[in-house]
């Protein structure tokens, strides 16, 4: 009754119990639910910092009256609502103590005085003395006869672009964002779960009993794609389920971007899996209970954390950053950078084609060498198997 | 015949086997006894390509065991080992599945095991939920669900209750009835007397002893019951008889240099009445003893 078992069917049989008892675990469904939680109040957190307009109350005595104008101009130009309410000296610092002003403008011209409970906001001191001392500047030119608007239009400067500005670009910047975010977790979470897999099977010692019947590298190859299968499955739910949300509430209207970002997120997760999966198992190996895992499995985060916090903090401003550019290109940090980088719209296909080849070539090297690290660690427990030892060529 | 033949292994500094050497015979239970560290594990694993020889080969059926042959051993490792989350019944199909059995067969199969073994009530439970005895019956299941042509059992009666042990004994039995060889290993000794047809005996990663209880007695001293007069009376004068041991009327004596067991009877006889007269049958217990002591004196 037994058959000889074919490699591709040991592998099969070994992703389809890791899938299965992943998917079943409650901590799937948990997971997948915070996740989803969490998304949604990003989502209305930005919302809601995007509603607040800036806007600042300030008081003018009568001295400083002469000034409003003028004020209202200079905080409308810097975008921000400025609420100007005359008030005497008294009166007005009582509304300043009361927090009714941000601050009380008293004075005149050469000893103006801006007050504030313990701090003014750094923004209205600029409006405030960005138009005082304009006022001042315009004074002295109008005494010297010359016109203080020809001055200023001498002094303007346009600003235009080559290219016409692209409409739609704070919506790349958050498709950008998201797939960084979607991507990094995903690897980092199913890559964490194949170094616990691996773990829990010699913790467990039923490694022992598996080896007796299929070869560790069709065990690792088995539960590589199977918790590479949920990572993915959790990808797509959360894509789809955040693509309709977005599109539902008008969010977004570049669907076709979209759904090349989601596109190129799928297929950078596949790629960045690989290549992470294998080094987490192989760190996993290594070790022979839960609680050492956390210290190997710490370092293999860096190179994930690195371009994932420069996707998010540095390319929003400057989405052709030359050091962005390059690190999009080394294949430990391309799976995060290089489809942020896509979403974005800076990244022309030859570039995504060149780190595409060079991240699977990398993937054959790391799968090889993990290999060879988990065949000789699997089966020795009690004490951490040192780089030289599991990098044996051959051990019995 | 499954033979291990010359089978060496170094683990670092530590000789662990050397030129270790038996045969199981189809139909045939061998205990494989020695103490801790004796190499019993490690012999075990190579049989089953867990590890592989410095030197040495296994064969079954004069063919060295390849992967494919290997997946035809039932297996129960020292180390237990089942996933703990798993249910029991998932668990044992996924295991007959990885030795490659068909999906229904191998259901009829965890079916069959489960119930044969008393734990067909848990099969929709955690493995983790189970007490450690029926764990232990699971993970003999375990071993037989893919009809094995041959069991590799380390260490499978520790931890039993007397009931289990005859279940386990009884299957046992009847797999070597119907012509696998089963080789297991334990410390329980008046266990491995009772069940095996042939013991190796292994000490410091040497064969030190392999054969019948009866074949390994022959080898060691004779020695003689006597219920009767004190030995004082008869004994002593002797040439070639040391007493051993007296409890009560009962006299142990061992014979050496040729001496005749018909004179001590008659130096018995003539010092009183003799109630029993018996040639002793050492226990494996003492057959053990013997042979590891010496075989570290060697």
């Amino acid at each position: 009754m037994n058959a000889p078992l074919p490699p591709g069917r040991a592998v099969l049989l070994v992703a389809r119990r890791e899938f299965i008892a992943q998917t079943r675990s409650r901590s799937f469904a948990v997971g997948l639910l915070i996740t989803i939680a969490i998304f949604g109040i990003y989502i209305l957190l930005f919302q809601f910092i995007g509603s607040q307009t800036s806007s600042n109350t300030l008081g003018v005595t009568p001295q400083t009256a002469a000034l409003r104008e003028a004020l209202q101009a200079g905080a409308q130009a810097q975008d921000r609502t400025l609420t100007i309410t005359e008030v005497g000296h008294e009166t007005g610092e009582q509304q300043v103590r009361d927090g009714d002003l941000d601050a009380l403008l008293v004075g005149v011209p050469g000893s103006y005085k801006l007050i504030g409970l313990d701090t003014v906001d750094s923004s209205l001191q600029a409006i405030v003395s960005g138009v005082i001392g304009q006022r001042a500047v315009n004074d002295a030119l109008m005494q010297a006869g010359v016109d203080p608007a020809q001055i200023a239009a001498q002094g303007h400067v346009a600003v235009t672009t080559l290219e016409p500005v692209d409409p739609e670009r704070g919506q790349r910047l958050v498709l950008a964002i998201v797939v960084a975010v979607l991507l990094f977790m995903s690897l980092v979470g199913y890559g964490t779960a194949v170094a616990q897999g691996v773990v829990e099977e010699k913790t467990s010692r039923v490694v022992e009993l598996l080896l007796s019947t299929i070869k560790p590298v069709h065990l690792l190859a088995g539960k590589i794609l199977g918790l590479g299968a949920v990572g993915l499955l959790q990808l797509l739910v959360l894509s789809a389920i955040g693509l309709a949300g977005s599109l539902a509430f008008g969010l977004l209207t570049i669907p076709t971007a979209a759904a090349s970002a989601l596109v190129s997120a799928v297929i950078w997760y596949l790629l960045g899996f690989f290549l992470y999966a294998a080094i987490y198992a192989a760190a996993g190996s290594t070790v022979s209970r839960q609680e050492e895992l956390q210290t190997i499995v710490a370092p293999i985060m860096f190179p994930l954390l690195i371009p994932f916090i420069f996707a998010v903090s540095v390319l929003p401003n400057d989405p052709r950053n030359t050091l962005g550019t390059v690190l999009s290109f080394i294949p430990l940090f391309s799976p995060t950078l290089m489809p942020a980088r896509a979403a974005m719209g800076v990244a022309p296909l030859w570039q995504v084609g060149l780190a595409v080849a060079l991240t699977l070539a990398s993937i054959v090297g790391v799968v090889l060498l993990a290999a060879r690290i988990y065949r000789n660690s699997v089966l020795r427990t009690g004490a951490r198997v040192s780089l030289k030892e599991a990098l044996s060529p051959r051990r019995g | 015949m499954l033979e291990i033949d010359g089978i060496s292994k170094r683990f670092g500094p530590v000789q662990a086997l050397q030129d270790v050497t038996f045969a199981v015979r189809p139909g045939e239970i061998f205990g494989f006894v020695g103490s801790n560290g004796a190499g019993k594990t490690t012999t075990m694993r190579i049989v089953l390509g867990v590890l592989e020889a410095d030197a040495g080969e296994v064969r079954w059926k004069d063919a060295p065991i390849d992967a494919d042959m290997r997946r035809r051993i039932g297996y129960m490792p020292e180390e237990r080992g089942l996933y703990p989350k798993m249910k029991v019944g998932d668990q044992l199909e996924y295991l007959a599945r990885l030795h490659g059995v068909e999906p229904a067969e191998a259901r009829a199969s965890v079916e069959r095991w489960t119930t044969r073994l008393g734990v067909d009530a848990r099969r929709g439970d955690e493995v983790q939920k189970l007490s450690l005895g029926n764990q232990q019956r699971v993970q003999l299941s375990a071993a037989l669900v893919h009809d094995p042509e041959v069991l590799v059992l380390d260490e499978p009666f520790s931890g039993l209750d007397p009931t289990a042990v005859e279940v386990m004994n009884s299957v046992l039995r009847d797999k070597a009835d119907s012509g696998v060889p089963v080789i297991f290993s334990s410390h329980q000794l008046d266990l491995v007397e009772r069940l095996c047809d042939r013991v190796g005996i292994i000490s410091g990663g040497r064969m030190v002893a392999v054969g019948t209880v009866a074949e390994l007695r022959t080898d060691s001293t004779e020695r003689f019951d006597v219920v009767g007069p004190p030995p004082a009376a008869w004994a002593h004068a002797l040439p070639g008889v040391t007493v051993v041991s007296v409890e009560g009327t009962r006299t142990r004596v061992e014979l050496t240099d040729g001496a005749s067991d018909q004179d001590v009877l008659r130096a018995a006889l003539a010092a009183g009445p003799v109630h029993e007269f018996r040639r002793y049958q050492p226990p494996l217990t003492d057959l053990y003893r013997d042979v590891v002591t010496s075989g570290a004196a060697a």
